[in-house]
């Protein structure tokens, strides 16, 4: 805060002790979370237990609860990331910064308003915190509210990111160095075989070339996390994410290609017989087979448990029969994932099947090949190089042995235990499509001039980078976090649910931002920044969509 | 055949290289370093030559600091079989001069035995290109120098070179050195399988002592400068004015 006799440009940009301050703050903010579901309980219980009615009606401050809950946990990470770094020596200026400014801002959002939105706040009160709980806050978090995030900060932040040449990050990730070289490699491969075409496929609205999957197959991609045993490689949930964050900077529809296949694999793996696991998981680990998952229908998008698919039992399999929509690279797999109800009397999850159903792959003069499945493609925005469908089952007939687990009913509990890894993984594309708005949004922000001077030379410029890099590092170690809790074997649904919840919203300011510092070249097609905003735009929509996903955080929140 | 591949770990080429402010070097401090790309296609060249069954192993070798063993990973990761670190510095900053990594290099090829040598021309940081012909000096073998093609028939290897208006293909005996320019080949990306594999690779670690050799530097760096900043231009607004600006400046 400026006061008289006191020019805040002469400060220093990293504050003293910087560390010691997050951690009280960290401490605060977490008690502030306590302090808030003890308040939302007050709100929504009902004897005792949480009312879906009075959470409805409390809608907004559920979901404010649940973003002060990403928050902490996000403060919580930059904390255990700063203080990893700070032991192993690697805790340099630009780390600092990227610290400090994340707690600066964070910390202000959330004794002023956070945005769930671009038009809706999450503000103490939403969640009945008091003056006193905000006065606390602010007393624990010392200067950090104050000095946290200055313009000295920001500025000597945006210069240190045009020095960091070579490096693929903004700052240090803090991972080991095994996840580092695959990130190395992975970014070359990028750099090389993907950016230099993703706008070109973006704008010709194609299909990511074969030869492009060919060799993402051989550089490993499709059996990640497969087991040995299953053809895959058995890595981490951290690899996936590195992947898919290296491969989504340079096309947004590669990075999720090439981790798509994991998920089908991790539903098979979890939900699958032996039998099912044998004969998909090798083809799938290999990338021969593509897969594509089918659960999205006409009039049930997040409320999947009324879908209206039907498979009912037809000689020794079943035949499938209704409509689908939102099919990623449809035309193209190999093997869906459908989500069907086997029981026609019920009318919720409980009576849907999962089947992994056999198809020809299509051509574009003839899609979809197979009778009883028609298909047609959904014009859309961004998320290309897959291409969307409406499919309409016709009596389109299945083996005895495509019902998931040979059980029926499971169908929705066995979808839901991918969900972790699922939006873990959409967390990381979400990073990767926030890095490229950045790095593309820099290097025109010095190329471009403008009053004789280069973009970046104007604050509001330089403080806009300096703010997608703070809170592209915030996300990504978030998303680090969940990956790294799913590989211990811990429940992870909260921070996935989170890591996908933020990481969203910043990829889409990065991208928007980044339009802004291109000015009306951002908004010519012929930039690929403009590409970048479509693509984000549907981060925030797919994978549990912003409000869901605070929907559920809430409720774990209020639950734990 | 066994093939040594000498890789230096060097700035990375996408780093804007600064001048520490004393003028003794370049700031390494927090600066990416990567291998260098000329020493990237001599791997993927012994690479090559090993899945043509030409060859049987491949042995990475880097003579400097500790964390060169990154580099050597990298070269694991590619698909060398094993790697040799010679730890010949303690400080980022330091140089192992040529002669002293030539040195090293014959002590090796000595214990190792291999039929060829492939390195890179020159490193990017330093740009001394000597290794590779000092170190055929020293073993009294063939060389073959920016190599842009390379067979090997038999006891000996048809090397083409880059040189001045146009290639140039001769013949030389093995056990032979060859260093490689730019357009030998495209070096691969390291797959996440042979990432896998590396960490199983062994990385033996040795030091210049053990091959005798005294890396003391015979080189003294008188200075270090930055390339003169460009001056700014004028815009003129007449081919008059033009003229008569290059006259003021001498320069017509």
């Amino acid at each position: 805060m400026p006061r008289d006799g006191h020019d805040p440009m002469t400060e220093p940009p990293v504050l003293p002790d910087l560390l010691a301050h997050t951690e009280r703050a960290v401490a605060a903010v977490r008690g502030l979370v306590d302090k808030a579901k003890s308040n939302l309980l007050n709100m929504v219980a009902d004897g005792g237990k949480i009312s879906a009615a009075r959470l409805d009606r409390h809608q907004h401050s559920a979901h404010a609860l649940a973003w002060l809950a990403t928050y902490a946990e996000s403060l919580a990470q930059m904390q255990h990331w700063a203080a990893r770094l700070k032991a192993d020596g690697t805790f340099g200026e630009m780390e600092q910064l990227l610290c400090q400014l994340a707690f600066g801002e964070y910390l202000n959002q959330i004794i002023g308003g956070l945005p769930m939105s671009q038009g809706e706040m999450a503000r103490p009160g939403d969640m009945g915190l008091a003056e006193a709980d905000i006065a606390a806050l602010r007393a624990a978090a010392g200067p950090l509210t104050g000095h946290g995030n200055t313009d000295v900060a920001r500025l000597r932040l945006a210069a240190l990111m045009q020095d960091n040449h070579g490096h693929a990050t903004f700052g240090a990730t803090g991972l080991d160095d095994e996840l580092e070289m695959i990130r190395a490699q992975f970014r070359r491969f990028t750099d090389s075989r993907i950016a230099p075409h993703a706008h070109d496929w973006h704008l010709k609205d194609d299909l990511i070339p074969m030869e492009i999957i060919g060799e993402l197959a051989e550089m490993g991609v499709f059996g990640l996390t497969i087991p040995e045993t299953f053809g895959g490689l058995g890595l981490s949930k951290a690899s996936m994410v590195v992947v898919s964050e290296e491969l989504s900077r340079g096309y947004i529809g590669v990075g999720s290609l090439g981790t798509r296949s994991e998920i089908a694999a991790e539903l098979i793996l979890c939900g699958g017989t032996e039998e099912q696991k044998a004969r998909w998981l090798p083809g799938i680990a290999g990338g021969d087979i593509l897969p594509t998952a089918v659960f999205t229908e006409p009039d049930t998008g997040s409320d999947l448990g009324s879908l209206r698919t039907r498979a009912v039992r037809a000689g020794d399999g079943y035949a499938i029969t209704g409509n689908k929509t939102w099919i990623t690279h449809a035309a193209r797999a190999h093997v869906m994932t459908v989500l069907a109800r086997t029981d026609p009397d019920s009318t919720d999850y409980r009576g849907l099947s999962m089947f992994l159903a056999e198809k020809t792959p299509g051509t574009d003069a003839d899609p979809f090949p197979d009778d009883g499945l028609s298909g047609g493609e959904i014009g859309v925005l961004g998320y290309r190089g897959m291409k969307e469908y409406e499919l309409g089952f016709d009596g389109f007939r299945v083996g005895g042995d495509a019902l998931l687990g040979g059980v029926g009913g499971q169908g929705f509990k066995q979808l839901m235990r991918t969900f972790e890894s699922a939006r873990i993984q959409t967390a990381a594309r979400a990073v990767g499509v926030a890095q490229n708005a950045l790095e593309i949004a820099l290097q025109y922000a010095l190329d471009r001039k403008q009053f004789g001077r280069a973009l970046i030379g104007f604050p509001r410029v330089a403080g806009k980078l300096a703010m997608m890099a703070v809170e592209i590092m915030v996300a990504r170690q978030l998303t680090c976090h969940a990956a790294r809790r799913k590989d211990d074997g811990e429940r992870c649904d909260l921070e996935a649910g989170m890591a996908k919840l933020l990481a969203a919203r910043v990829a889409w300011a990065a991208a928007d931002n980044g339009v802004q510092i291109h000015g009306g070249n951002g908004f010519a097609q012929e930039y690929p920044i403009s590409r970048i905003l479509c693509d984000a735009r549907i981060l925030n929509i797919f994978e549990g969509a912003a409000e869901i996903q605070a929907q559920v955080i809430a409720r774990r929140v209020l639950s734990g | 055949m066994k093939v040594l591949v000498p890789v230096k770990r060097v700035i990375d080429y996408n780093v804007k290289v600064r001048v520490r402010a004393d003028g003794s070097g370049v700031d390494l401090a927090n600066v990416k370093m990567s291998m260098n790309p000329f020493d990237e296609i001599a791997v993927e060249e012994a690479i090559r030559l090993k899945e043509a069954g030409k060859a049987d192993e491949v042995i990475a070798v880097s003579v400097g600091v500790k964390q060169a063993q990154e580099t050597l990973r990298t070269a694991l990761a590619m698909g060398a079989d094993r790697a040799i670190l010679v730890i010949a510095a303690d400080d980022v900053h330091t140089d192992t001069e040529p002669l002293a990594v030539a040195k090293i290099l014959a002590g090796i090829v000595q214990a190792e035995q291999p039929g060829l040598v492939i390195c890179g021309k020159q490193a990017i940081d330093n740009d001394m290109n000597a290794t590779g012909q000092m170190l055929a000096a020293l073993l009294g073998w063939s060389q073959g120098t920016f190599a842009s093609g390379l067979d090997i028939e038999g006891d000996s290897a048809l090397v083409t070179r880059e040189v001045d208006g146009g290639l140039q293909t001769i013949r030389v005996a093995m056990p032979s050195i060859v260093t490689v320019d730019l357009r030998l080949n495209e070096p691969r990306y390291a797959s996440l399988p042979n990432i896998m594999k590396a960490k199983r690779k062994p990385l033996e670690e040795k030091t210049a002592a053990d091959y005798g050799v005294d890396v003391t530097p015979r080189l003294e760096i008188v200075s270090t400068t930055e390339p003169e900043a460009r001056a700014a231009g004028i815009i003129v607004g007449s081919v008059d004015e033009l003229v008569g600006k290059l006259k003021e400046a001498g320069a017509v």
